[in-house]
Formats: C-alpha cells, structure tokens, sequence
C-alpha cells in the first residue's frame, strides 16, 4: 500500500505484525476495513462483526414480540455489549492465565481470609499488597496485546 | 683483571656461608608461609570484617513505606511515539485533545499551551481560531482604564477551569486539580503512570482496603486515596474518526495528548537529533580521509638505512 507496508513487511518484529498474534479471539479482522497506517492498525476485539451477528439476531426476536419497550431495552443492551474494554478483556484473560495463577491463588486466599476474619478481634489486615501484585501480573501480561489491539 | 680476581675470592667466601644458611633454613621454611603471610592476611581480615559490618549497620535498605504508601509502579506500555525515530501520532493527538477539552477541562487546566501552539500539530488554523473566540479575555485597560472583554485570539492561553487554587479547592472536597501542561514530566513514569491512573480503577476495591471519606481507590497513586474519581468510561467521548471510543483509547489517546503538551518540541528534538548522528558522522569519515591524505607522505615514506664507507680501511 505504501512505503510503511513496505517497512512493516521487512520487520517481522514490528507492531503491525505483533497484532496479528495477539489478535483477540472475538476478532474477525478484514484486510479491506485496515487503513494504510503502517502501524498501531489494529482491531479492537469487540469489533464491529460479532455485535451484528447479535443485532441480527435480537431483531428477529424483536420482530416476534413487537413493542417499543422491548427496541429500547435491545438499544440499551446494544450499547453496554458494543463496546468492551479490552484493557478489561485482556487483563481477565491475563489474571485466568497459567503465569499469574500463583499471585490470583495468594489474592483469593486472602481474600478469604479478610472477609471471613471480620468477626473475630484478629488485627486489621488488607489485601492491597496481594492485589498489587495481581493487578502488576495482569497489567505486565495484558500491555502488549493491549497496544496491539489499540489505534 | 686484579678487581675480578678480588670478586671471584669474595664469591667464593659467600657461597661458603650462604650453603650454611640455606641448610639451616630449610628446616624452618615449612613455618616460613604463615609468618610472611600473617600482616597480610591479618589485614585482609580486618578489611573484609570491616565492609561486612558497614553492610551490617547500613547495607539493607531501610523500607519505612509499605507498598500501598508507594503504590503499584505502573506497568510499561509500548507507547510508539516514545521510540527514537518515531513521532506522535497527530490523529493520536487530535483524539486526545478532544478527550481533554470534554473530559478533564471541566477540573484541570492547561495553562501553558496557547491555541497557536495546537495549529499545525491538532488543529488547522480554522479551528483553532474559532476555539479561541469561544473564550473571553481580558482587554488591555482603555482610556477609561476599564478593563473590557473580548474573544480569544490565537495568542491566548487555554482557559482555565478555575480561577485560581482556592477556587480550585473549594470546588474540589479541598483537593487541587493540578495543571496538566506538563504532568507526563512531573510524574515518575511519565505517560505509563498516568495511562494507568486513568485506567487503574478497580471495579471493587480489595478486600479490607480502607478509603477514606471522598477519596477512591486505585493502585497507582501513592496511598491509594485519590480525590478524582473514575471519568474514562467507554463511549464517554465521540471520535470523529470513529476510532471506537473505549476507556483504553480515551486514556491513551489524552496521555499522548498530555506528552505533547509537556514536550511540543518532541519531533524536532529527535530530527535534530538524526541531523546531529548524520553531521558528525559526516565529518568523522571526512576527518579519516584527511588524516590519511596528510599522513601520506609518512606513511610511504621509506627510511633506508645506508652503512657508511669507511673508505679504504674497510677490509681491516
């Protein structure tokens, strides 16, 4: 397309290239709807094509029931399922992965722990530091599919 | 001839004694190591001993703040434009400043960009003009020494929210909304600290956390406690390129936005840097050339080593 396709195409390491790996799982990418931006082209995972699967089929549905209400529910439901994060998705993704298991498990555990523990006179204790460390997993695990998938 | 002879008597008596010598030598030489060795290895105790106890009295690292006081160091993001041959993204920064005039202008000023610096690099003149006359300023005083209103002009400064700190307080729960203009240098992690400010706000806050009344929880700002509260949330903003608004992008987008604004300079800052790499390394190869011209005639110079006729005495 142009001379920054060029460039991608000589760096395999380049982001362009990187995006395709971490693509996310919902993603039906198409070449034609990529821009000739070199890089940070990327889809964002809830991309447009799942959600107008579900269009389609809640309009069907839609059509059964009639009604106004139930159009402004489906708009309603629409815009919360249009648009994910996938900072968040990436990140849940992360904390469920095989890498971070140790850190989650330790959270959960204290997690437990804290809530159960609220009776008793036993001295404060908090699971911040325990969340620290899970949050830094998934965050260190997440940022390069992230960027992948961000414009 | 008669000192050698002196000499050789003299060697002679020597080696009678030294044999001596020797032969009661050798039966201490097995106690010898130590006792040469024993300053020596007494001082490298004493040096050893000594750095082990500064180690002791300061070497570890005295941690009088707990990780929450610190907070969660923010993760590093593979931001493009801070590579050495990249620039920003204007459609990047064109993004981010719509997220920060809808979004953070409501609380936090930007009082050091003036709309002439966002022409070329945000805005077209257009644009940022009309912008400017969206404001009013201060008129010079006129003759009556009154001081009127008029429309912004491209010259003037962006707006700010509050009129000054107190006001900022006041409005705020007493907690002051800082100036943005250059808050990716004043932060330790710059752009990845403020991305994950942005975004770090946790759904629920972790379990037995305590936050404080009118503060919120998020990891990365030290203590926790942060007085603003979560603003990103998807689709908060509309892009006119129709980049799908996330809270990721948002954040992202306003964080290169905010890089821009503490480092407009950026861009030519790394050209000049290239034209510095391409100038030197211009002259260091003309300055190669030029050593070897000017050293030419040394270096092919032959230094021949002709030995002098002695005329006829030579066959002597």
């Amino acid at each position: 397309m142009g001379f920054f396709d060029i460039v991608a195409a000589a760096m395999p390491w380049s982001e362009s290239e990187a995006e395709a790996v971490s693509g996310g799982s919902s993603t039906v990418s198409t070449p034609a709807n990529s821009g000739g931006k070199g890089e940070g082209e990327a889809k964002d995972p809830s991309g447009p094509t799942p959600d107008d699967k579900d269009e389609g089929g809640d309009e069907g549905e839609e059509k059964e029931d009639g009604g106004e209400k139930e159009e402004e529910e489906e708009e309603e439901e629409e815009e919360e399922e249009e648009l994910v994060d996938p900072k968040e998705t990436f990140e849940e993704e992360c904390k469920e992965s095989k890498a971070c298991a140790p850190v989650k498990h330790h959270f959960e555990e204290c997690v437990e722990r804290v809530t159960g523990n609220t009776d008793s006179k036993a001295p404060h204790e908090d699971c911040v530091e325990e969340f620290f460390h899970l949050a830094h997993c998934a965050n260190q695990c997440a940022a390069p599919k992230l960027w992948a998938a961000l414009k | 001839m008669l000192a050698r002879s002196r000499l050789f008597v003299g060697a002679v008596r020597n080696a009678a004694v030294n044999t001596t010598k020797r032969a009661a030598s050798t039966s201490a030489e097995a106690a010898s190591p130590f006792k040469l060795n024993a300053a020596g290895t007494a001082a490298t105790a004493v040096a050893m001993g000594s750095m082990a106890w500064y180690y002791h009295l300061y070497g570890p690292e005295l941690h009088a703040m707990t990780p929450v006081e610190e907070g969660l160091h923010p993760t590093k993001y593979p931001w493009v434009h801070a590579q050495y041959t990249k620039t920003f993204d204007h459609q990047a920064l064109r993004r981010g400043f719509q997220v920060y005039r809808e979004v953070c202008a409501s609380c936090h000023s930007l009082s050091r960009i003036p709309y002439r610096s966002l022409v070329g690099t945000v805005l077209t003149v257009d644009e940022a003009k009309a912008m400017a006359e969206e404001n009013e300023y201060d008129t010079e005083p006129n003759d009556e020494g009154e001081i009127e209103k008029r429309p912004g002009k491209l010259s003037d400064y962006l707006p700010s929210p509050y009129k000054n700190d107190e006001a900022a307080r006041a409005a705020n729960n007493g907690a002051l909304p800082p100036d943005l203009s250059l808050m990716v240098k004043a932060r330790h992690g710059g752009c990845d600290y403020i991305f994950s400010l942005l975004t770090g706000y946790p759904e629920e806050t972790p379990a037995g956390a305590v936050v404080p009344e009118g503060l919120n929880f998020n990891p990365y700002f030290p203590g926790t406690g942060i007085a603003m509260a979560r603003v990103l949330y998807n689709e908060l903003v509309e892009y006119e390129d129709e980049t799908p608004a996330t809270t990721s992008q948002m954040a992202k987008d306003v964080v290169e936005f905010l890089n821009w604004s503490a480092e407009p300079e950026m861009d030519q800052r790394k050209k000049m840097g290239m034209k510095v790499l391409v100038i030197t390394s211009a002259l260091f190869a003309l300055s190669v050339w030029v050593k070897r011209y000017k050293w030419s005639p040394v270096k092919t110079r032959k230094v021949v080593y002709a030995q002098p006729q002695m005329g006829g005495r030579r066959g002597h």
